[in-house]
């Protein structure tokens, strides 16, 4: 379990705006759902679920489980300006990899919000004993790519022409993964083999 | 273009040519950019190697050998810092730093010398950042700081 006794947290950024981050509450449905519907629609083509209408949004407040899906989100006051998720699983093949998406208001983007983000995911990644975490990101989404990268992401692949939007475009998925200290790849790690 | 031309009294930095630019902080001593800042050491630390001589690109073999050292006490100093936090993500990074530089060797004419250095200073400078992220401040920004070293150029300047 994730020990979120660090939350709420002040981050300020670079431009000298303070915002919070803490976990999604249960009433945080109305601020999120304005959130989203700020979202561009370029943006959203590539969301997984149509954040637009409010029941969905109700629906992530109502079966909030952090051992699953832990959504920070960065408030300006009231507001919502980023969200970021970190998704788990309990058993199986991938209890060991976490997946991550962040989403940057417009206004705030350019500001080092998202890097910002995106550490503090590595951080709980690691403190959840994770092997890996991993980012799927449409091609296109440059500045997304290189936030995850610039935060010791690798590409692991890019499939060609893999996924669609909401309009049945056609689109690169770059996959990046970023090996956690606990990782059994991680190069630094003393194999058994050195004595170390 | 060699040497420091002084330690800044409150945080430690090794300053060059600007004492006189940041006019006098009260008993006339000189002031420091870094004064007050979280981590001051650490950033001063990083930017002294950052804008170094050894980066260059008519950088003496000299140059570069004392840069490797240089980054090796820097890479020692964010270690010491760390090991009061509890920042697996930092410590990661610091690794990362230590095997970029052990992979450098300046006493060789190896082309890769050069990056690894500079891949070794950029893992350090996120560690600083995870420290800072810790802080709630936000990353230290070299940039801000270039008016007080002799910078004629950064060859491998960030892309952001």
């Amino acid at each position: 379990m994730i020990d979120l006794e660090r939350y709420p947290r002040q981050i300020a950024l670079r431009n000298g705006v303070t915002l919070v981050f803490r976990p999604m509450c249960r009433e945080d449905v109305d601020r999120l759902w304005v959130f989203f519907q700020r979202v561009p629609p370029e943006d959203k083509m590539f969301f997984r679920q149509d954040v637009s209408r409010r029941e969905v949004v109700q629906h992530w407040a109502d079966t909030l489980d952090y051992d699953l899906v832990l959504p920070i989100l960065a408030l300006e006051g009231g507001r919502v300006v980023g969200d970021a998720t970190l998704h788990r699983q309990r058993s199986g093949w991938k209890q060991r990899v976490g997946v991550v998406r962040v989403q940057i208001a417009p206004d705030y983007r350019h500001q080092g919000l998202g890097t910002a983000m995106v550490r503090e995911l590595r951080h709980l990644g690691e403190k959840s004993g994770l092997h890996y975490l991993m980012a799927e990101v449409i091609e296109e989404q440059g500045a997304a790519v290189r936030a995850f990268e610039k935060m010791g992401f690798d590409r692991a692949v890019t499939f060609r022409n893999f996924v669609n939007d909401r309009e049945g475009g056609i689109h690169n998925l770059v996959v990046l993964l970023y090996r956690m200290s606990s990782s059994p790849d991680d190069p630094r790690r003393p194999t058994g083999a050195s004595g170390g | 273009m060699a040497g420091t031309d002084y330690h800044c009294p409150h945080c430690g930095a090794e300053l060059r040519g600007g004492a006189r630019k940041g006019g006098s902080r009260p008993g006339g001593a000189p002031g420091c950019p870094y004064d007050g800042m979280a981590y001051a050491a650490l950033r001063a630390g990083h930017d002294a190697i950052y804008f170094g001589s050894w980066r260059r690109i008519d950088a003496l073999p000299t140059e570069v050998r004392r840069g490797y050292h240089r980054i090796g006490r820097h890479l020692e100093a964010i270690r010491s810092e760390l090991a009061s936090h509890d920042l697996p993500a930092g410590a990661r990074d610091l690794d990362a730093a230590l095997s970029a530089l052990q992979a450098a060797d300046p006493r060789e004419e190896r082309r890769d010398t050069l990056r690894f250095m500079d891949n070794a200073l950029s893992y350090a400078h996120r560690a600083i950042d995870d420290l800072l992220h810790e802080k709630g401040l936000p990353p230290h920004q070299p940039m801000d700081f270039s008016e007080w070293y002799d910078v004629v150029e950064v060859p491998f300047r960030d892309e952001w």
